[in-house]
């Protein structure tokens, strides 16, 4: 089955965020609705198509950025009230644009995540959720980690509103009045949640969620427990998922499942028989996608995927087919509406102009005055450093409001810039020497093509070299500034965070104990490994569990005040944790009491981990290295048939190895290092410096043997 | 817009830029590319099963459509076209590293096989200048060779280095080919006959020209830069991300390639992108033909990986499908989009007026407030070497008051490892002072792109200030003088009538000088390798005396000053002693090298016959059953192998030497003439090149000291 949308844009407002656009339920017979979005600015716009031009129904006046936009109106009625919330304020519109409602709900910090249902409102603040009835406090509960969406199941069908949270750690958490009910896994930090069929199914139990990393799945909710019922990876490494919504957009009956996510990319999920759902559609807007949901807005009885940008493009994706009258020539007739159109943006835009050009004068004057300053407000810049668990690698997206002139990136730890195939900027690398005061280790510069307003990069990290990473971006607007943004490399930066461990490993143990609070130990957890929330969490002592996504091995970290103990299969991982964490101390002129407690079984559990992965990678390299002499040999015999079998299948596979070769650059090197580093660590904590042995080490990775590499270690 | 028409898989890897077609027979058109280990296919669909292997032509056993040619060297360079009088069908033209081959592939025949010591780096067919058979004109190690059909030497010059791109297009407008020669040392030259007519110096290296039409021409650079030139003025130019391999073009517009997988197609007005289709590997060249036998023409794209797409211009109907009403919705968007810009600038004037009222509040360290008078000061001077830093241009920037500079952002093309060069300065270290050292490698001018982050020391937002700055051709040279440094042996002197000041006037636009000078009477000292340039003018006669040791240089000078003054014709006097020296060294070295190539190559003529009687011998061993005497034969075979490989690479070796002494021996005879300006410099390059074909090095070097053979 084959769906054809054709893209129209309606308008642009400001910056929008996540989840501010919504569809108004159509009113009476027509068919048409109206739409109502919300930005940055505090504008709420709600507007109608008539004859292909937004007509605007209401528009309110600016005020404090708007993170969330809701409908609500009583049970059984049309849905058509707007709630928007910005700050920690949270108010009501009627579908006219009267303000209704106004509620402080004195949180400290804004609201990010809202919900209305009838009387009920609920809301989120980073670790804080809020349920309001008719504007009185009724439950409330404190998160572990940030909240980054909230949902409701629907009362009718279970007899009480049961509220969903997102949160940053991985897990949905499922609430009952004040009480967490239970937990939920999902295979990654989820940030958008939304009713299955926009009402939770038959049942009312089934939501959607979308993760950062690109995942998506449906989940049934019930009193005690939860089942998956599908899950759609991401293996083609598209973006985040930053918004979803439930509509029949195919008309074949079946609701499909819209999809939005921030590398731009609309899609749309079909179900088969199985129900199973398929990729039916997609198409890639250039900028992030912040809302979608389905409806009818530009003309009756033709439906469409509607969207909202990040830089406030309202754009539609409709069935209805666009004929293009091709006149006489090359040139496409534009059709009248579209010509009074660009009249009068052409007018609006001459207009502009003057006023910008006095504004310039004006501000040329200034640079006269001795006391008056420059000062240009801040550009909103969205950004977003992730963890790729597969390639054990960072992607550093941005994303501006107007187009990038240049980036500037600049580190002060060694890191690898890998080249990323969807940018078309200019990169150009700097020199840099890191031993001059400047101590840069990485210094490149993007130039961006016209109109780029994303951009996405690619950075590897090496753990135990910690730092920042620090980018300066500059857009194309006048006054120019340019505002940098900062992003730590951890310690450990290639863990993450999992939820249970295999217990079974042999591990090492770092124990610290000293005159330190418990938010003092928080606080270097968190310099050390990614993931991990900001704020102290509740209570006596915590457990955390970590993962490292290249080579799998597992760090369980368990502090309360005055103690702390680390457990890793990997010495390198405790060798790390040890040096930052004796530092950080120093630092506050604590005074730690350090023991380790070394099993020598891990190392050799550690090397039998990396064994696979090793000799899987120099096979590959062997047989990538063979390709192309084998078809030479076949182009000059002309067959490939007196070969033997091994060399044939190397021919046959040729396509698929050259692929994974392709997909992990310097996999090999990384290996090596890591084996390199082991080795250095184990003998660390014996108090030898065995550096001087490296270099026969290498030879043996060389000529690499599991049990002459274990032989080594042992002896060594 | 194009649409794709037909698409086929070759199953053979083909080499970049060694792609043509050709029609063969004289009427069906075929594919030919060099693959890999020496050998070049021919793919010709339209006569399936015809044909007898036999030569150096072989079927291939996979795929029937497919011929391969065995040429046993590294191909290096390819086309296909009508080359003598007479023939039905196309020539074929190889070029390797050593020969070129013209091969009729219709009679399965060789038409010459020339040896070519300068190497093939391009090739390209066609007519040049006054000339009348057509030339295949080969670009090798600074070298330009023409051959008729005969394999005649027909046209012979020099140019500044490395040949990568030929492309033959009517430059001058007077209805002859002119030949446009893109070389490593980032220049496109144009040639009438052997004269040289222009000059352009680009950025990098020049990888690939096409001709568009008129006097039009498309040009690629190794860092993704492709553009247009009209005559010598550049038309327009874009960058890509990444670099390209081959451009191409057909009826005003070109195809750029990045081996990324792409095809862009860019009209030539305005350089916009028409069509892009993706591969999935790099492409590997483009070429234009009838391939499918039904009159239209098609373009035809190939890939590395042996994949061939065939395109055609989109028909009317189809076009108002392709391009849909996209073209209004693109228009209202770039409409809305630059509405929403001024919005913005608007929005920052109105905001920032609101600031400009004294009284600073907490936010605005965050925001990054300067003082609206806040101006940068930029300036450029000459730093000699110290024990730490090498002799470099210092670039300062300064702010004139509280204010920090956060980093600093130069982009400049040809000096820097890329095209920019970052100064970030460590947290502790900020100030309101930047200095960068710039050493240019060449002596070009350069525009400096200079961009800096002005703001407090705990901003996260700063001021960009925008400031270009020129650098002058021959900034890395140094008014101080040190007294005991030896007095350059190396002169050139020449006569113009002009006055001294304007001399003075072209000596304060190309050198750094921290204050102007007023007399054409200076030394510097080069800052590359600290020898002294001396510049003197009699102010009675107008003769100027150039005191260097460096060729190279002293040549720039000349031709500098020459364009500067619009002097079109400059007789010099020159004589560089050391350097001469060293070339006269070299010319034994090629003599050397020479003999011993042929004594190599006998040897290894006489490897190979013996080692064919082991073969038969071990052979017969083993047929008659005799294992001892057939084991024997085979670890002298064995040894025989291990003999003649090495020999090859001592075989290698000399060649590369020989090829490295060349090379410095055409461009002594470019510097040469570059000492000299129009006809007076083309004469220097005719008779040098006679003096080198007569083997007579005396001759040669009078030539280089006094620009004519005779007297």
């Amino acid at each position: 089955m084959e769906i054809n949308l054709n893209r129209i844009d309606y308008l642009q407002v400001g910056v929008t965020s996540q989840k501010t656009m919504r569809l108004l339920p159509a009113v009476g017979r027509k068919a048409t609705q109206k739409v109502a979005v919300a930005d940055y600015d505090g504008v709420i716009t709600c507007f109608g198509m008539k004859k292909g031009e937004a007509v605007p129904v209401f528009k309110t006046l600016p005020g404090q950025k708007i993170a969330r936009l809701d409908l609500g109106g009583a049970i059984g009625t049309p849905q058509e009230k707007i709630f928007v919330c910005a700050g920690s304020e949270v108010k009501g519109f009627t579908k006219k644009g009267k303000q209704f409602l106004s509620f402080e709900a004195n949180l400290t910090e804004s609201i990010n995540a809202m919900h209305v249902s009838g009387a009920d409102l609920f809301v989120c603040a980073s670790y804080i959720y809020n349920h309001y009835c008719d504007c009185k406090d009724q439950d409330y509960y404190l998160s572990g980690d940030k909240i980054n969406d909230i949902v409701c199941l629907p009362a009718e069908n279970l007899g009480r509103i049961v509220p969903v949270l997102a949160c940053q750690d991985r897990v949905l958490r499922v609430l009952k009045g004040s009480e967490l009910l239970y937990d939920i896994e999902v295979p990654g930090p989820p940030c958008v949640l939304e009713l299955y069929n926009r009402d939770g199914g038959t049942n009312g139990e089934d939501i959607l969620y979308g993760t950062i990393d690109g995942k998506l799945g449906l989940i049934r909710i019930t009193d005690s427990s939860s089942s998956s019922k599908w899950e759609i990876g991401n293996e083609k490494k598209k973006g985040g998922v930053l918004c979803m919504d439930t509509f029949d957009i195919m008309g074949d009956g079946v609701k499909d499942i819209l999809v939005g996510r921030d590398d731009g990319t609309v899609e749309v999920y079909g179900f088969d028989c199985s129900n199973e759902p398929t990729l039916r559609f997609e198409h890639v807007l250039s900028e992030s996608i912040t809302s979608i949901q389905g409806g009818c807005v530009g003309k009756e009885s033709y439906d469409e995927v509607l969207t909202a940008t990040y830089t406030g493009w309202v754009t539609g994706l409709t069935t209805e087919p666009q004929q293009a009258e091709a006149g006489p020539g090359e040139e496409v007739k534009m059709s009248r509406e579209t010509q009074s159109k660009v009249a009068s943006l052409r007018a609006e835009l001459d207009q502009l102009q003057m006023k910008v050009l006095q504004g310039r004068e004006k501000y040329q004057q200034t640079s006269q005055s001795s006391t008056a300053v420059s000062a240009v407000p801040m550009f909103s810049v969205n950004d977003k450093f992730t963890l790729c668990q597969d390639d054990a690698s960072y992607s550093l997206a941005l994303e501006v409001q107007t187009a990038i002139d240049n980036l500037l990136l600049q580190s002060d730890v060694p890191i690898d810039l890998l080249d990323v195939d969807k940018n078309s900027a200019v990169v150009s690398f700097s020199e840099c020497d890191s031993e001059q005061p400047n101590g840069n280790f990485l210094l490149a510069t993007y130039r961006c093509q016209a109109n780029t307003t994303r951009l996405e990069l690619k950075v590897r990290s090496i753990e135990g070299q910690y730092g920042t990473l620090q980018a300066y971006i500059t857009p194309r607007l006048q006054p120019k500034t340019c505002q940098v943004r900062q992003y730590l490399i951890k310690p450990l930066s290639l863990h993450q965070r999992t939820h249970a461990i295999d217990q079974d490993r042999p591990m090492n143990t770092l124990s610290l104990v000293g005159q330190f609070s418990f938010a003092e130990i928080h606080s270097w957890v968190v310099f050390c490994l990614p993931e991990v929330p900001e704020k102290t969490p509740a209570g006596e002592n915590i457990t955390f569990y970590f993962q490292n996504t290249f080579l799998g091995t597992q760090l369980e970290a368990t502090y309360c005040k005055g103690e702390s103990h680390f457990k890793s299969d990997n010495i390198s991982t405790i060798s790390i944790l040890k040096d930052v964490l004796s530092k950080e101390a120093t630092k506050r002129k604590i005074n730690l009491n350090i023991s380790y407690d070394i099993n020598d079984d891990s190392v050799g559990h550690t090397l039998k981990m990396i064994h696979p992965k090793l000799e899987y990678q120099l096979l590959l390299a062997k047989k990538v290295q063979l390709i192309d002499a084998l078809k030479e040999l076949q182009v000059h015999e002309g067959t490939a048939d007196f070969l033997i079998p091994e060399y044939r299948n190397i021919l046959d596979e040729a396509a698929y190895l050259l692929e994974e070769y392709k997909k992990q650059p310097a996999h090999l090197e990384r290996l090596y290092g890591m084996i390199t580093d082991l080795f250095i660590d184990k003998f660390k904590f014996k108090g030898q410096n065995v550096k001087t042995k490296v270099s026969l080490l290498l030879e043996i990775l060389d000529n690499y043997d599991l049990d002459s590499l274990m032989n080594f270690f042992n002896e060594a | 817009m194009l649409v794709p028409i037909f698409t086929l898989k070759l199953n053979h890897k083909i080499n970049p830029r060694m792609v043509t077609i050709g029609k063969f027979d004289g009427i069906h058109p075929c594919l030919t590319a060099a693959t890999q280990a020496g050998k070049v296919f021919i793919h010709n669909p339209h006569m399936r099963g015809q044909r007898q292997a036999a030569h150096r032509l072989s079927q291939s056993a996979q795929d029937s459509d497919i011929s391969l040619l065995n040429i046993n060297q590294a191909v290096s360079c390819l086309t296909a076209g009508t080359l003598g009088p007479n023939t039905t069908g196309d020539t074929l033209l190889v070029g390797t590293q050593t020969n070129l081959l013209a091969y009729d592939v219709h009679d399965n025949a060789d038409i010459f096989y020339r040896e070519v010591t300068d190497g093939a780096n391009a090739i390209v067919l066609g007519k040049l200048g006054n000339i009348e058979s057509p030339l295949a004109i080969i670009g090798g190690n600074c070298a330009l060779q023409g051959f008729d059909f005969e394999g005649n030497d027909q046209f012979w010059t020099v140019t500044g280095d490395n040949v990568r791109s030929l492309v033959l297009c009517d430059f001058t407008g007077d209805g002859k080919n002119e030949l446009l020669v893109g070389s490593e040392d980032f220049d496109i030259r144009v040639f009438k006959e052997d004269e040289l007519v222009s000059e352009m110096a680009e950025n990098e290296t020049v990888t690939s020209l096409c001709h568009m039409h008129g006097s039009r021409f498309g040009y690629a650079l190794a860092n993704g830069t492709v553009g247009v030139y009209d005559r010598t003025a550049r038309y327009w130019r874009i960058k890509s991300h990444s670099s390209l391999c081959h451009i191409h073009s057909r009826s005003g517009s070109g195809w750029k390639l990045p081996p990324k997988g792409t095809d862009w197609w860019n009209s030539d007005r305005t350089g916009e992108v028409i069509f892009k289709d993706n591969f999935s590997s790099s492409v590997a060249g483009v070429v234009e033909g009838d391939y499918r036998m039904d009159g239209q023409i098609q373009l035809i794209c190939t890939s590395v990986d042996g994949e061939v797409r065939g395109y055609l211009p989109a028909s009317k109907e189809m076009k108002g499908n392709l391009m849909d009403s996209s073209v209004e919705q693109d228009l209202i968007r770039e409409l809305s989009q630059r509405r929403q810009n001024l919005l913005l600038e608007l929005r920052n004037y109105e905001e920032n007026a609101k600031q400009a009222v004294p009284g600073i509040s907490d936010g605005d360290t965050q925001m990054g407030v300067i003082p609206a008078n806040t101006q940068l000061q930029t300036a450029l001077s000459v730093r000699a070497a110290t024990e730490s830093q090498k002799a470099h241009i210092e670039l300062s920037i300064s702010t004139p008051n509280e204010t920090i500079i956060r980093a600093v952002l130069i982009f400049a093309e040809g000096i820097f490892e890329g095209e920019s060069h970052v100064v970030h300065p460590s947290s502790q270290n900020l100030s309101g002072c930047v200095r960068v050292p710039i050493i240019p490698p060449k002596d070009i001018p350069v525009d400096l792109h200079v961009k800096a982050f002005v703001g407090g020391k705990s901003s996260t937002q700063f001021h960009v200030f925008e400031i270009t700055r020129q650098l002058p051709r021959f900034s890395m040279y140094d008014l101080h003088v040190d007294p005991e440094s030896p007095q350059p042996t190396g002169k050139v002197t020449f006569t113009i009538n002009d006055r001294p000041q304007r001399v003075v006037m072209w000596l304060n636009q190309n050198f750094l000088l921290p204050e102007g000078i007023d007399t054409p009477d200076v030394t510097f000292t080069s800052l590359r390798d600290g020898g002294l340039l001396n510049i003197s003018m009699l102010s009675t006669s107008g003769e100027i005396t150039l005191n260097t040791d460096d060729i190279d240089l002293a040549g720039d000078l000349v031709q500098s000053l020459a364009s500067f003054l619009a002097i079109e014709d400059l007789q010099a006097e020159a004589d560089f002693p050391t350097y001469f020296g060293e070339l006269r060294t070299t010319l034994t070295e090629v003599d050397e090298y020479h003999s011993v190539h042929q004594k190599l190559t006998a040897a290894i003529a006489d490897h190979s016959n013996h080692i064919r009687n082991m073969l038969v011998q071990a052979e017969d061993a083993r047929l008659m059953g005799d294992m001892k005497n057939m084991k024997k034969r085979y670890i002298e075979l064995y040894d025989l192998n291990r003999d003649l490989i090495n020999e090859y690479k001592i075989r290698s070796n000399n060649h590369n030497a020989l090829l490295a002494c060349l090379k410095s021996v055409n461009q002594a005879i470019q510097w040469a003439g570059r000492l000299r300006v129009g006809k007076p410099k083309n004469q220097v390059i005719t008779a040098c090149r006679d003096a080198i074909k007569n083997n007579n090095v005396n001759a040669l070097f009078k030539i280089m000291r006094a620009g004519t053979a005779s007297s």
